[in-house]
């Protein structure tokens, strides 16, 4: 044990002398240094030593800065008119669900990852952990840029991203007035996303054109969001002129929709039309203001009438079929939609506005209309930070007895977001 | 419970609106462009000297930085050394409803810089653009010396690299082999430096280097950016200078404006280097 205490020490002497021998060496070469005079050649030598690290690492910053991240989170306080402490305990095996809406809520909380590589392409993904806290893909898609233009003015998209039909849709939940989108697009364009390809060409600085093709099921479709099961895509093709003070586009939309059965499916036309204008005025005292509008015609599957005309599987009769005596053809219903918004700022940091919004799913059926009155302020606290405080006041029908009375649901919804 | 709802969205609302009223009054501020800052500092000094109580602060970052602040919000006035995209634009309406407006402020002539040494005189917009997309590489392919040609350019956030890939690169992308340096003042030091350098910038920064003329054509004279040629634009890399703002000027920005415009402002940005509007 002494023995291996002191070959110990040896060693530990040795390794000390052999890390001072450099340094004294080191500080020796210094002060004959500082005694002579620096040449020239010598002070080139280190600044080319520096500048060797510094494009060294130049080169690796630039490679970073390609990848930019962004994001937002939006945090909500909701106070909804028809809240109650009431449970509801339903099924087997058993859900559980809350008529309570006055909650603290996360409605967004999205990051958004692109890689831009400045030359011909790009790629982005992006995902959201808001709402039911699990992670899910928004967007994940390539874009080409054409090389023949200088500004490439065509660009082709494939993957999953927002279908470019109108004009809310693509319009980022972060920029958007009010908390949520209008209800026809709700219904229409579920989750806004669908995979597919697209081609935008900027013909001139105010003609647009986008043609493109998609699955068609949509990423909220509770059959098919990752899969297509007709072998035909869905079309779309919209044509936007931007005077910069007065934008208008129209837009058309395409497909087939399934309804899947057992046995034989029932395939119905899926098709859209949209008109979208937007007006931008300026006040000198208050700052600018905008008036937006649009409006949807579809024909396609109505939520309602598969909930009349299928019979659901159960767990005693597993099977999914239309009823008998149902007509197929009623699957499908002419439906309409839209908005009409106005957006006024107050200076540089408050900003008001006001959206009636409506829908018809089916235009031979009463009773099913939806229509809401919003009204909302926005105060943005910095750059970064937006305060909303809005209210919706809805309007449907439910039937009590023998009358139809509108149910309590309007809502007051106090949103901080913070986008990065 | 719902009085405590209501109460707690106007503590809230209390808060925000308190919290913007300790932002007010912290004076006019300036973002943007590399190229600008020094003359927009001088136009800031020279407006306080004469102005007591106000305050004008200048900042840097390239135009591209200036903008982005102009959308969010976080600064009045931005400087931009290029006019402002239409992606940029329609950013700025997302937000305010207006597409800003413009005012220019000054002229320049962007700068093709050289090393003292190098023997090439002038040069066209079409053997600049070969030369900064890669297509020349060596400089006695434009009748200099058997010497491979060393690139020097600005950040994208530049408005001096915007005007540069649109006015001389025609929209193409610059040669992976070119350096980009974070203001105008560093590639003037790399050039001077490099015998065989050549880099581009605001013609007040020329100091050290040797400004080669430019023609427009083969066809054409060849032009130096001086006082003459820059202000009746015959020098083909002749830009103007601008403010941004997100709605007409009022208040104390629209007598900074004011100011800025005056002969007194036009002859400061002669006296920093720059061109006089008329």
């Amino acid at each position: 044990m002494k023995w291996m205490s002191g070959s110990t020490f040896a060693a530990g002497l040795l390794l000390l002398c052999s890390l001072v021998s450099p340094a004294a060496a080191q500080e020796e070469s210094v002060s004959e240094a500082d005694t002579a005079h620096v040449t020239h050649a010598q002070l080139l030598r280190v600044l080319e030593g520096y500048t060797e690290q510094i494009q060294s690492m130049t080169g690796d910053l630039e490679k970073l800065k390609k990848i930019k991240f962004s994001g937002y989170v939006q945090a909500r306080v909701e106070n909804g008119e028809a809240s109650s402490d009431s449970v509801k305990v339903a099924g087997s095996p058993y859900a559980v669900t809350t008529a309570n809406l006055n909650r603290f809520h996360v409605r967004r909380a999205r990051l958004k990852m692109t890689y831009d590589t400045g030359a011909l392409s790009q790629a982005v993904v992006y995902v959201d952990g808001g709402a039911d806290r699990t992670m899910r893909l928004l967007e994940a898609y390539v874009t080409l840029l054409d090389p023949w233009t200088p500004l490439h003015d065509h660009q082709l998209t494939i993957g999953q991203f927002n279908i470019p039909f109108g004009y809310e849709i693509e319009r980022s939940s972060s920029a958007r007035e009010l908390p949520e989108r209008s209800r026809a697009e709700n219904v229409l364009f579920s989750g806004e996303r669908d995979r597919g390809v697209k081609v935008v060409s900027q013909w001139t600085p105010r003609l647009q054109t986008t043609v493109g093709l998609f699955n068609g099921g949509g990423v909220n479709s509770a059959d098919f969001p990752t899969t297509d099961p007709t072998r035909g895509k869905d079309f779309l093709g919209r044509v936007r002129w931007s005077q910069g003070v007065f934008d208008v586009a129209g837009s058309y939309y395409f497909g087939r929709n399934i309804v899947p059965l057992t046995g034989a499916d029932v395939m119905t036309d899926k098709e859209r039309f949209g008109l979208d204008v937007q007006a931008y005025y300026s006040m000198p005292a208050l700052g600018g203001g905008t008036v937006r509008a649009e409006w949807f015609l579809a024909h396609e599957i109505n939520s309602d009438s598969v909930k009349a005309l299928v019979v659901a599987p159960a767990t005693g009769n597993p099977v999914r079929l239309l009823k008998a005596g149902a007509n197929a053809g009623h699957l499908a219903t002419d439906a309409s939609g839209g908005y009409l918004m106005w957006v006024q700022n107050v200076g540089d940091r408050a900003q008001g506005v006001v959206r009636w919004d409506t829908w018809d799913p089916n235009a031979d059926a009463d009773h099913d209309q939806y229509s809401r009155w919003s009204a909302g302020a926005n105060w943005f606290f910095d750059g970064f930070t937006r305060v909303t405080l809005s209210y919706d006041a809805i309007r449907t029908e439910a039937r009590t007895g023998s009358k139809w009375t509108d149910p309590q649901d309007n809502l007051w919804t106090l949103q901080v977001q913070h986008k990065f | 419970m719902k009085r405590k709802g209501f109460a707690s969205i106007l503590l809230v609302l209390t808060f925000l609106v308190s919290a913007q009223a300790a932002f007010a009054g912290r004076g006019i501020t300036v973002k943007g462009s590399d190229t600008m800052v020094i003359l927009g500092q001088r136009w800031a000094e020279q407006y306080m000297n004469q102005n007591a109580g106000q305050i004008v602060q200048v900042t840097g970052g390239g135009s591209g930085t200036g903008i982005a602040a102009l959308i969010n919000g976080t600064t009045d006035i931005c400087q931009s050394s290029r006019p402002m995209k239409q992606d940029e634009k329609l950013k700025l309406r997302d937000r305010y409803q207006t597409m800003g407006v413009e005012v220019p402020v000054a002229k320049d002539g962007l700068s093709v810089f050289l090393h003292e040494s190098n023997p090439v005189k002038d040069l066209t917009i079409e053997q600049l653009k070969g030369i900064y997309t890669g297509t020349i590489t060596n400089w006695k392919q434009v009748g200099g010396r058997d010497a491979t040609i060393i690139l020097y350019g600005r950040e994208n956030s530049s408005g001096t690299y915007g005007f540069f890939k649109d006015n001389v690169l025609a929209g193409r992308d610059f040669a992976a082999s070119c350096q980009t340096l974070p203001g105008t003042a560093a590639v003037v030091n790399a050039v001077s430096r490099d015998p065989n350098g050549i880099g581009y910038g605001g013609a007040a920064y020329t100091k050290g280097v040797r400004d080669c003329a430019v023609r427009k054509d083969a066809k054409s004279p060849a032009i130096m950016p001086t006082a003459a040629t820059v202000h009746d634009g015959s020098y083909p890399l002749t830009r103007y200078l601008y403010y941004y703002l997100r709605k007409p000027a009022q208040g104390d920005v629209k007598k900074f404006l004011a100011w800025v415009l005056s002969p007194a402002g036009q002859k400061l940005a002669v006296d920093v280097g720059y061109y006089p509007l008329k």
